[in-house]
């Protein structure tokens, strides 16, 4: 199934399959999940929360390290 | 089915793994801002008339740490003027000052904007294009160690001469507190690095309050010192605040990075070591302060004036070897 990310300037469409948790999702981007708050369809949601065909995932990076 | 521990709400933003409280976004703000303010009373951080200067860089502490201040303002409990240091680094200071100004605006807070440029007649980014490898003997602390010949990082610059900066803002606006958005991750990145690089002076100094003996210190505070990085993140987008959401390019070249990247490292599998790295140094500090705390007099700087051990301050040293 396909998902929209949004992750900065970047937009992508990524193929995810089902029963994916936004976890797997940050794990295959590799994006360190404790840098980072998610937001699913403006919401935002926890690292379990499954994601479903058509979600839009927003990635807000908060920490920079430093 | 995760539910909100507090109010039972169902769209759950954080299961907390150390405590295995889940909290939604309303329950999760309220938490963040009772803890924080809890933690105020508790270590006495501020009291009824203070003049609060708080150090906003725009980023997410100092804009978070703004924003829960600012309820004890609105209950006319303290004063607040708020200060964005402009050290002077291209392509990075600027946003987080137009977002500083923004939130003071949006609160209806007076204002600051200073530069190292107006201060010091340098800019941070200068600063580093000055330095050189000698060696020089005025530090009078431990953070130059023998044989050490590296150029100093950006970072140590920065904080001498922001920290000077400070201390003179606090004193023309005659406020009683500084307040930073220090958090926990950046709590205990300083604890390990000032342990680990055997520097005691500035290890004995870390508090929730700075307790100089001197009155022309004016007295610092963390308020949001027991708060874990992440949280003021994921507080910054459940508030919905205008927060600096970038990183600055000196911080890659510092200990104190490689120190945060460890301890995040552990963190994972070790949710609470954080918690416990700062409870241990908070027991253990009154006995290393009481035995350790160095004597002697604190004199004047003969070039600014500034309380300093030496003839001169560290600020002042480093302008003097550039001059
Ligand atoms: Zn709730
Ligand atoms: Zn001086």
């Amino acid at each position: 199934m396909q998902v929209k990310v949004i992750f900065g300037e970047e937009n992508l469409t990524e193929d995810v399959p089902e029963d994916y948790t936004i976890k797997e999702l940050l794990k295959k981007l590799e994006i360190p999940s404790e840098t980072v708050v998610v937001k699913k369809n403006e919401a935002i949601v926890i690292e379990e929360e499954l994601i479903q065909e058509g979600d839009t995932l927003e990635i807000i990076k908060v920490i920079f390290g430093g | 089915m995760n539910t909100c521990s507090k109010c039972g709400n169902q769209q759950i933003i954080i299961q907390k793994k150390h405590s295995g409280q889940n909290l939604c976004q309303e329950c999760f703000i309220e938490s963040i801002n009772e803890k924080v303010l809890k933690d105020t009373r508790k270590y006495k951080l501020l009291e009824k008339g203070d003049k609060v200067l708080m150090a906003l860089s725009g980023g997410k502490d100092s804009v978070v740490a703004l924003h829960i201040l600012n309820s004890l303002r609105e209950k006319n409990i303290i004063d607040i003027v708020a200060v964005t240091i402009d050290e002077g680094i291209k392509g990075y200071r600027e946003e987080g000052i137009e977002i500083a100004k923004a939130n003071t605006r949006t609160l209806g807070i007076k204002h600051r904007v200073v530069s190292f440029k107006e201060y010091f007649g340098r800019t941070l980014d200068e600063m580093r294009g000055q330095d050189d490898t000698r060696q020089d003997d005025t530090r009078q602390d431990d953070t130059r160690r023998q044989g050490d010949t590296e150029p100093r990082h950006a970072c140590t610059y920065c904080g001498v001469f922001r920290r000077w900066i400070l201390n003179r803002v606090a004193q023309e606006e005659g406020a009683t507190k500084i307040a930073t958005g220090h958090n926990l991750d950046d709590e205990t990145q300083s604890i390990l690095m000032n342990y680990l690089e055997g520097n005691i002076n500035n290890l004995i100094r870390i508090g929730p309050k700075s307790e100089s003996r001197d009155e022309r210190f004016t007295v610092k505070i963390k308020p949001l010192r027991e708060i874990p990085e992440k949280e003021i993140g994921l507080y910054a987008i459940a508030a919905d605040l205008n927060v600096h959401l970038a990183g600055c390019p000196y911080a890659g070249e510092s200990f104190r990075r490689e120190i945060g990247e460890f301890i995040k490292e552990l963190s994972r599998d070790h949710p609470t070591i954080m918690y416990s790295t700062l409870r241990g140094f908070d027991k253990i500090k009154p006995i290393l302060k009481k035995e350790l705390t160095p004597k002697g007099n604190t004199g004047e700087c003969r070039r600014c004036g500034e309380p300093s051990a030496g003839e001169l301050c560290k600020a002042c040293s480093f302008l003097e070897g550039w001059e």
